[in-house]
């Protein structure tokens, strides 16, 4: 058999919109002139895209929402990760986004307690990529993400609760403790 | 009559003359008055009179002569005329009905004529003042007799006599409206020329009495107006006779009848029948004839008026009954709409108008069975026919509400309004007149809140308008904007448009967009340049397109023959932002498209720097020949994946249905269904096994059988995008996925609340669209049913994770 094909004719789409393409450059530019109007509406726009691809994205044990029409203060709700010491507990956060996100990292706190090696009794958590290490590729899923996971895994080299450090090895009596003490 | 008889008592006691005298004298001033044929000489009258009047006994005798005329009425004169009514022998014709109903009134007007005379002429002396004489006068007197007789003759009337008088009443009509108006209208008496009848009086011409009808009528009408009993005794009867016949005659002429107006000539006709009106009510003229009433008496100014009403009311009835049709039909049925109008004007039945509207509606256009285009078809007749009817739009906008509530439910009422608009719908091309009839100037003035109209001429709004916040000023009647606002908002008919245009431009493979162009200009004019973006977008794409695809053939051109690419290949570039989502279906192509796909993405990326193509291998379509043993296949048109399935077999030339969706990466019932095309043509076969075989040799007997049929049955003509019902579904998925968030996040809210932060935080994308508050309440509720959610005292949680 033989076959020969006058013309064939396909479709594809531009992986990138020009018109976004150029919005994100603007926001690169003025990143550093945070009173800026047009960097305060562009970060909304940001902020709701974040919001979004949260809502899309249907991950389970995490979710964050503004917690009023101001869209850049979020309350945020992590559940412990299961297999962890911290499962079926729930722990509320703040996200408070500075004028110039995403290339400052938002300010994330436990609004619930939570005894944990990096969490110190403010609430405020030692996390790398929340300060050296924040990038603006990164967004409210990523930060949620790893905060679940480092309920988990906990950094003890550098703790800020030091009795939670130094309990973490004994992983009965820290459950124990952790559900003794947890508060809502 | 008690006070009376004491008088004469206490008269008898103090007179000093004789009694006999008195009593002569009364007998004879008495006898002089009731009966004409009397004779007693004047002077003898005057001195029964002068004593009378000096024994203080003349004021008694007005009294008595009423006292005699209600005694002789009840004992004898009614009952009289009641039974000369009633004659069984002569009611067999209707003539001798005539003859009775008239000598009944006759004798009636015979026996009481000395009465009247009689008060007449103590009337007179009244006046006069004869001999100290006083009273009410002629006047006076003969007002008290008939209000007397109209007492008792009419007190328990018996039914016969409203049928005799209706029944004389309608004949005689017939025989006044023949004898003026045959030369106006011919249709009055359709079986006229049959049998020889006569068209007035309806028997046999050789007996006709059309002449001695119209004698009695003037008769009749003297003595009833000579008994004052016109009103009475006529009235009613005319009134019924009048609405019957206004009546038939709408039945006859105008009703089914939509395209003419009727008010002239009902006009015309109405001046007719106030000529007969006129000898009905002929009022006592002077001496003894009675003339027709002029048509300036009072008594007939009231009957016109009467007349123009009844016309009016049995008018509107009849419309209202047929508006459904009216409207149906309209422009055609522009005459009777108007016609309505005016007489609309005239009763006071807007609100039954609006009640039979509204049911007629529901129930002869709102069901299943109707289709969608077909309730538009009809909805937009409505807007023109009753912006006509009621300028200020009420009844518009009430009597359509159901209409609109109903298209609402139906899931491709925007999908044909939009195909409307483009003039894609069959036999629905108002709407896509109506698109490029609009011009800016008129649209931007229905949008402005200022209108230039001065504030003289305002005129309140009917009362049964329903008020809203626009106003009346605001009341659209535009039909595109009505249409439009059926769902509140015109994104989602942009979206739907943004769809169709999708399917359009990606159908053909010409790039060919003029159409598409001159669209999208007339709907930037309607709903604005913003709105309208993204379709500027995809329009520029397909232009781009040819561009880019035209740079890039030509560079191929001029390479040697080897780096020739294997397969000439063209694409429509699209931005994917701008773009409607498109169906996604996994397929993976025989190893020579991709490398053409793949040279063409490496030329496309040297054009454009910084881009690349991310290609949508299941779409766009593939024209081939195909070549087997003993005949060729040429130009066919088909589908990438039919395409790939065929190109696999050139390879090797059979295979199983899962080696082949195996190769192609899509599921084993799509390439089922695409093989079938295969099959119709004779190029593939089935055998045992679920193994498919190319046909080389087919036999030249089922290639006849074959030969035409290059319809592709299998081909769904699928929208390439994602339909109304999908995106719907989609919205409120992503709506409970930030409801559900923001319940995790916020504990508990209202519904207001939750409908606000929706507002607020919901991305307004191309694909979502508001979602009203009752809308909301709807789903939520939906979602405690289903426990999803949780609500108590007014708000809403969600329940404890398990």
């Amino acid at each position: 058999m033989m076959m020969e094909s006058p013309s064939l004719a396909h479709m594809a789409s531009q992986n990138m919109d020009p018109a976004a393409a150029g919005a994100s450059a603007a926001a690169a530019l003025k990143g550093n002139e945070s009173e800026n109007n047009m960097t305060k509406g562009s970060v909304s726009k940001r902020l709701q895209q974040e919001l979004m691809t949260l809502m899309m994205s249907g991950d389970k044990g995490i979710s964050a929402f503004p917690e009023s029409d101001n869209l850049f203060k979020w309350v945020g709700t992590i559940d412990g990760a299961q297999g962890t010491v911290y499962e079926g507990l729930r722990y509320r956060l703040s996200f408070d986004f500075p004028a110039g996100y995403p290339y400052q990292a938002p300010r994330v706190r436990f609004v619930t307690p939570c005894f944990h090696p990096n969490v110190d009794d403010q609430g405020f958590i030692c996390l790398d990529i929340l300060k050296d290490k924040w990038s603006a590729l990164y967004d409210v899923r990523s930060i949620l993400l790893s905060i679940q996971s480092l309920l988990g895994e906990p950094n003890n080299e550098s703790p800020l609760n030091t009795t939670a450090a130094e309990m973490w090895d004994n992983q009965d009596a820290f459950k124990t403790h952790l559900h003794a003490t947890f508060q809502k | 009559m008690e006070e009376m008889m004491e008088d004469s008592e206490s008269v008898e006691m103090s007179g000093p003359e004789p009694v006999q005298g008195v009593a002569a004298a009364w007998d004879s001033v008495s006898a002089a008055l009731v009966s004409p044929g009397f004779s007693v000489s004047d002077q003898n009258l005057v001195d029964g009179l002068a004593l009378l009047c000096r024994r203080g006994l003349a004021p008694l005798l007005g009294v008595w002569l009423l006292e005699t005329l209600q005694m002789r009425l009840s004992s004898s004169v009614v009952p009289e005329f009641w039974c000369g009514l009633k004659q069984p022998e002569n009611e067999l014709e209707e003539r001798g009905r005539a003859w009775v109903l008239l000598t009944a009134f006759r004798t009636l007007l015979d026996r009481l004529e000395p009465f009247l005379s009689g008060l007449e002429k103590l009337g007179a002396w009244q006046q006069e003042g004869r001999c100290g004489l006083s009273g009410p006068g002629p006047k006076g007197l003969k007002e008290q007799a008939f209000t007397t007789i109209r007492a008792l003759l009419l007190f328990s009337p018996s039914p016969v006599l409203q049928e005799r008088v209706l029944e004389f009443y309608s004949r005689t009509f017939s025989v006044y409206m023949k004898q003026e108006g045959n030369a106006e209208d011919g249709a009055e008496a359709p079986d006229g020329s049959e049998g020889g009848a006569c068209p007035g009086c309806g028997v046999p011409l050789h007996q006709c009495w059309c002449l001695e009808a119209l004698e009695q009528l003037q008769q009749l009408s003297h003595i009833l107006s000579k008994l004052q009993l016109l009103d009475w005794v006529s009235s009613e009867a005319v009134t019924s006779i009048l609405h019957k016949l206004i009546e038939q005659r709408m039945e006859q002429h105008c009703r089914g009848e939509y395209e003419r107006s009727f008010l002239l000539n009902f006009q015309e006709w109405l001046e007719l029948v106030l000529g007969w009106l006129g000898k009905v009510f002929a009022c006592e003229g002077s001496g003894d004839g009675p003339a027709p009433a002029s048509l300036a008496s009072p008594v007939m100014k009231q009957w016109r008026c009467h007349m123009h009403q009844f016309f009016c009311r049995i008018y509107v009835n009849m419309r209202i009954e047929e508006l459904f049709s009216i409207i149906r039909d309209f422009p055609e049925s522009k005459a009777a709409i108007e016609d309505l109008k005016f007489c609309l004007e005239r009763t006071n039945q807007r609100q039954q108008l609006l009640t039979s509207l509204k049911s007629a509606f529901e129930s002869r256009l709102l069901h299943p069975g109707v289709h969608t285009s077909d309730i538009l078809t009809v909805y937009i007749s409505a807007i023109k026919a009753l912006r006509e009817l009621d300028p200020s739009m009420v009844i518009l906008q009430v009597a359509c509400q159901p209409i609109r509530k109903y298209l609402r439910t139906r899931e491709d009422t925007v999908r044909q309004i939009v195909a409307g608009l483009t003039g894609d719908a069959e036999g629905c091309t108002d709407l896509a007149s109506e698109l490029s009839r609009g011009d800016p100037v008129t649209l931007e003035m229905q949008d402005s809140d200022d209108e230039g109209t001065d504030p003289e001429d305002w005129t309140p709004d009917p009362t049964d308008a329903v008020p809203d916040k626009l106003g009346s000023k605001r009341r659209s009647s535009d039909i595109i904007s009505l249409l439009v606002s059926i769902y509140g908002s015109k994104d989602i008919f942009i979206d739907e448009y943004r769809g169709v245009l999708a399917d359009r431009l990606l159908q053909q493979l010409n790039y060919n967009t003029a159409r598409e162009i001159r669209n999208v200009e007339l709907l930037k004019l309607r709903f604005g340049e913003s709105h309208m973006h993204y379709c500027e977008v995809m329009l520029k794409d397909m232009a781009d397109s040819r561009r880019i695809n035209g740079n890039i053939r030509e560079e191929e051109s001029r390479l040697s023959e080897d780096e020739q690419p294997p397969l000439p290949l063209s694409a429509i570039i699209l931005s994917s932002e701008f773009w409607p989502t498109l169906k996604e279906e996994k397929l993976e192509l025989p190893p020579v498209v991709c490398r053409a796909m793949e040279a063409y993405t490496h030329r496309y990326e040297k054009l454009k720097a910084m881009r690349t193509l991310s290609w949508k291998p299941h779409l766009g379509s593939v024209i081939l020949d195909v070549e087997l043993e003993d005949r060729i296949l040429t130009n066919l048109t088909v589908s990438p994946i039919q395409a790939a399935i065929i190109l696999h077999f050139q390879d090797k030339s059979s295979w199983t249905l899962e080696e082949l969706s195996g190769k192609l990466g899509a599921p084993k019932e799509l390439v089922h269904r695409k093989l079938a095309l295969w099959q119709q043509q004779g190029v593939l076969r089935e055998e045992a096994g679920g193994r498919y075989y190319v046909v080389e040799m087919g036999s030249s007997m089922e290639k006849l059988e074959r030969g035409g049929m290059l319809i592709d049955s299998d081909e769904e003509r699928d929208s390439n995008t994602t339909t109304q019902s999908e995106q719907r579904e989609e919205k409120l998925q992503l709506f409970w996925a930030y409801i559900q968030a923001m319940l995790t996040n916020l504990d508990s809210m209202t519904l207001d609340r939750i409908h606000s932060m929706l507002r607020i935080f919901v991305a307004t994308g191309p694909v979502v669209t508001e979602m009203d508050i009752s809308e909301l309440e709807a789903f939520l509720q939906k979602k405690v049913r289903e426990q999803q959610l949780l609500m108590s005292a007014g708000v809403y949680r969600l329940p404890k994770p398990t």
